[in-house]
């Protein structure tokens, strides 16, 4: 026990001495600070009073201006028009020669020549992907014509309109769990796992493989127990991993807090995670996590060179995107039956299982079970992967197939 | 203390690699393992290291079973390897923690070492800037390191200039008179001649020849005569010789100065010498063969 701290104790010590490790996380908290003081240094720089009342109009200013010729005989009430046409000014233009150039220029957005009441014609430059108020323009041009011809039938538009779209007023009572907002949070904590999990399985796996291409491997297997050394590297690595990951969430709350005005409070729930989804999260995070981090360790010592190492690992990466799909579609609709499996089976249920405790109802000793299935699943495969890691030593050359290795296993 | 090997077989696969190793090897009188390339000595050295297991045989520690982990060892494996980006003094202290040690006198005993090999210098630097045989001398304090009641050896010269040999050939004097049990595989066999008392030849998997050294090279040396005349060039000599002295004895070797001649049955060293005066050759020399562990090793092992 003693040599597995020691183990423990140089692996966790290796990860901050290294420089990738140290300058990811330095991007990553970068990343996570910048991005949640954005509104504060937006409003420091491009601040607009948000109090005057004349907002609203100068955003529409902002918009742009849209010239138009009247040539219906004032059959269109232009007043009415330019009411309905949110997308911006209306200038009239007299000549269309004027309005032509001027949309050639840029100093308007596009044109449009008013022939009848329900008939125009549009100019503009370029035929964009992203409209030049077209829509708009006509939305403008049916609500006018309809104003105007209720008016001639003598109702009153507002009442008919009152009609057409009345104001609904609803509550929902949920009775329970409230997935659409734990759906923003669930959906981080399980991609921030799969990077995790992702990022230090290939760790794990090059650094074994680098013990065996620089040879270090033969006097470490025999200066101690095999066990002590995959166990110490892998749970090593998981205690890292961990640190970078709540050092980076500590950061952004803390910057959160601080930046909590500019952003109207509308992240709170982001930051108000409950604590038993927090430690169901913990738990069977740490538990996958040190499972595939065995599988991974185990492949790392079954290649002679560290390039080798994501071609052998691909079949296991692709069991584990695949993984990762069912938690995100479960997300969806936490009582599919594939969720319902997947939160079972070790290889998926740390993701799937806590996806379903996060968003959906599941019974208490469903948890407790597929837990214990995962936590005996995990110690098994680090048996396994600390022979794996042993009998891969000396085997140099080509990769040492996984199904060749656990035939072996079984000989000796 | 003595360590046995007995009746070791291993298969790699299908094919057969050792054929029933058997050595032994006391505290003291240390083991010479020889053989060509590829004849198995790694091979019996990762198996008493318990590296992989033979498929049967045993090995005995005072006839007990022999289990590495609980004894302390010095393993200098064949393939060299430490970790290239730490810094020397930091793995060794590792590795010394690995074994069973403490911080404080691990440090000690490396530094130790470090100051012994001449490699103090770089207590600090990452081993891969340090020359090659430097990085050797690194991994020769990991393995003295704790002073090992068993220390193997695989190749341990190999790499080292003729100053840094004298080094660890001082060390290794000191190591058999401490009275610890060494196990020492090489195909270098001045090394060998020089340190071992017993030796084990192993080829293609077998041990061919076996025991105590001195009686081995009487034994290749029995009946056999080197004989030099003054003034006369060893090809004339072996002329002379095949003419005059055919019924008294044969010429094993012709060698530069000298011819290597083997008795015929019933003749003695005065037929020999009687048969030289009176043909009035001046001798200059005229003594036993004994041969040299290299010529042992070729003549037992060479391609014929």
């Amino acid at each position: 026990m003693r040599e597995f701290f020691v183990v423990l104790k140089f692996e966790f010590l290796n990860f901050f001495k290294n420089k990738a490790f140290i300058i990811s996380t330095a991007i990553l908290a970068a990343m996570i600070i910048i991005g949640l003081s954005f509104p504060t240094i937006k409003n420091a720089f491009f601040g607009v009073e948000k109090t005057k009342e004349g907002t609203a109009i100068e955003e529409q200013e902002d918009l742009g201006t849209f010239g138009y010729i009247d040539s219906t005989d004032g059959k269109i009430d232009i007043n009415t028009l330019k009411q309905n046409f949110p997308a911006g000014k209306l200038k009239e233009f007299t000549s269309k020669e004027d309005l032509e150039s001027e949309v050639n220029k840029g100093n308007i957005e596009a044109g449009f020549i008013l022939e009848d009441t329900l008939k125009y014609k549009n100019i503009i430059k370029n035929n964009e992907m992203m409209g030049s108020g077209e829509g708009m323009f006509e939305d403008a041009i049916i609500e006018t014509y309809r104003i105007k011809e209720f008016e001639n039938l003598g109702i009153n538009y507002n009442e008919v309109q009152g009609l057409i779209r009345p104001e609904i007023q609803s509550e929902t009572v949920v009775l329970g769990k409230d997935s659409a907002n734990n759906f923003l949070y669930t959906n981080i904590l399980v991609f921030g796992l799969y990077f995790v999990i992702l990022m230090y399985g290939q760790l794990i796996a090059s650094g074994v493989a680098s013990e065996k291409s620089n040879r270090a491997m033969e006097v470490l297997v025999t200066s101690t127990d095999s066990k002590n050394l995959i166990f110490g590297k892998v749970i090593a690595g998981a205690l890292a991993g961990f640190a970078q990951f709540f050092t980076i969430i500590a950061l952004g709350m803390i910057t959160y807090q601080l930046n909590r005005e500019a952003w109207d409070n509308s992240l709170d729930f982001l930051f108000k995670i409950p604590a038993d989804i927090l430690l169901n999260f913990a738990l069977f995070g740490i538990l996958g996590y040190l499972f595939y981090a065995f599988i991974y360790g185990a492949l790392g010592a079954l290649v002679s060179r560290t390039e080798d190492i994501s071609a052998s690992a691909t079949p296991i990466t692709i069991i584990f995107i695949g993984v990762f799909f069912i938690a995100m579609t479960g997300m969806q609709n936490t009582e599919g039956i594939l969720l319902k499996v997947a939160s079972f089976v070790p290889f998926s249920s740390f993701m799937a299982m806590f996806v379903r405790v996060s968003m959906g109802s599941v019974k208490l000793w469903e948890v407790i079970l597929s837990l214990g299935i995962l936590f005996i699943s995990t110690i098994l495969i680090g048996i396994l992967a600390s022979k794996i890691y042993r009998m891969g030593t000396l085997r140099y050359g080509n990769p040492v197939k996984l199904k060749d290795a656990l035939k072996s296993l079984k000989e000796d | 203390m003595n360590l046995e090997v007995k009746d070791l077989y291993k298969s790699f696969g299908k094919t057969e690699v050792l054929h029933g190793i058997n050595l032994y090897v006391e505290s003291g009188r240390p083991l010479g393992l020889l053989g060509r390339n590829g004849a198995g000595k790694t091979t019996t050295i990762r198996i008493i290291m318990d590296l992989f297991s033979g498929n049967s045989g045993e090995i005995l520690l005072d006839g007990k079973k022999f289990i590495p982990k609980n004894h302390k060892i010095g393993y200098l494996p064949e393939e060299r390897g430490l970790y290239p980006k730490k810094k020397t003094l930091e793995q060794l202290i590792y590795l010394g923690e690995l074994r069973g040690f403490n911080k404080k006198e691990v440090k000690e005993d490396a530094l130790y070492w470090f100051k012994r090999l001449g490699i103090e210098e770089y207590k600090d630097k990452k081993l891969e800037t340090l020359s090659k045989g430097n990085q050797q001398k690194v991994q020769l304090a990991s393995v003295f390191l704790g002073r090992p009641e068993i220390i193997i050896l695989d190749e341990p010269f190999s790499g080292l200039d003729p100053i840094n040999s004298q080094i660890l050939k001082d060390i290794i004097f000191e190591i058999i008179n401490d009275n610890r049990i060494l196990i020492f595989s090489s195909h270098q066999m001045n090394y060998v001649e020089e340190f071992c008392e017993e030796i084990a030849l192993i080829d293609k998997g077998d041990i061919v020849l076996s025991g105590d050294l001195n009686r081995i090279k009487e034994e290749y040396g029995k009946d056999r005569l080197t004989i030099s005349i003054v003034d006369l060039q060893s090809r004339d000599l072996k002329d002379i010789f095949i003419e005059k002295f055919k019924d008294i004895a044969h010429i094993v070797e012709t060698r530069k100065d000298y011819l290597i001649i083997e008795l015929l049955d019933g003749k003695s060293k005065k037929d020999l010498l009687e048969k030289i005066i009176e043909l009035d050759l001046d001798i200059d020399m005229f003594s036993n063969y004994k041969p040299k562990l290299s010529d042992i090793f070729v003549e037992r092992v060479g391609d014929k």
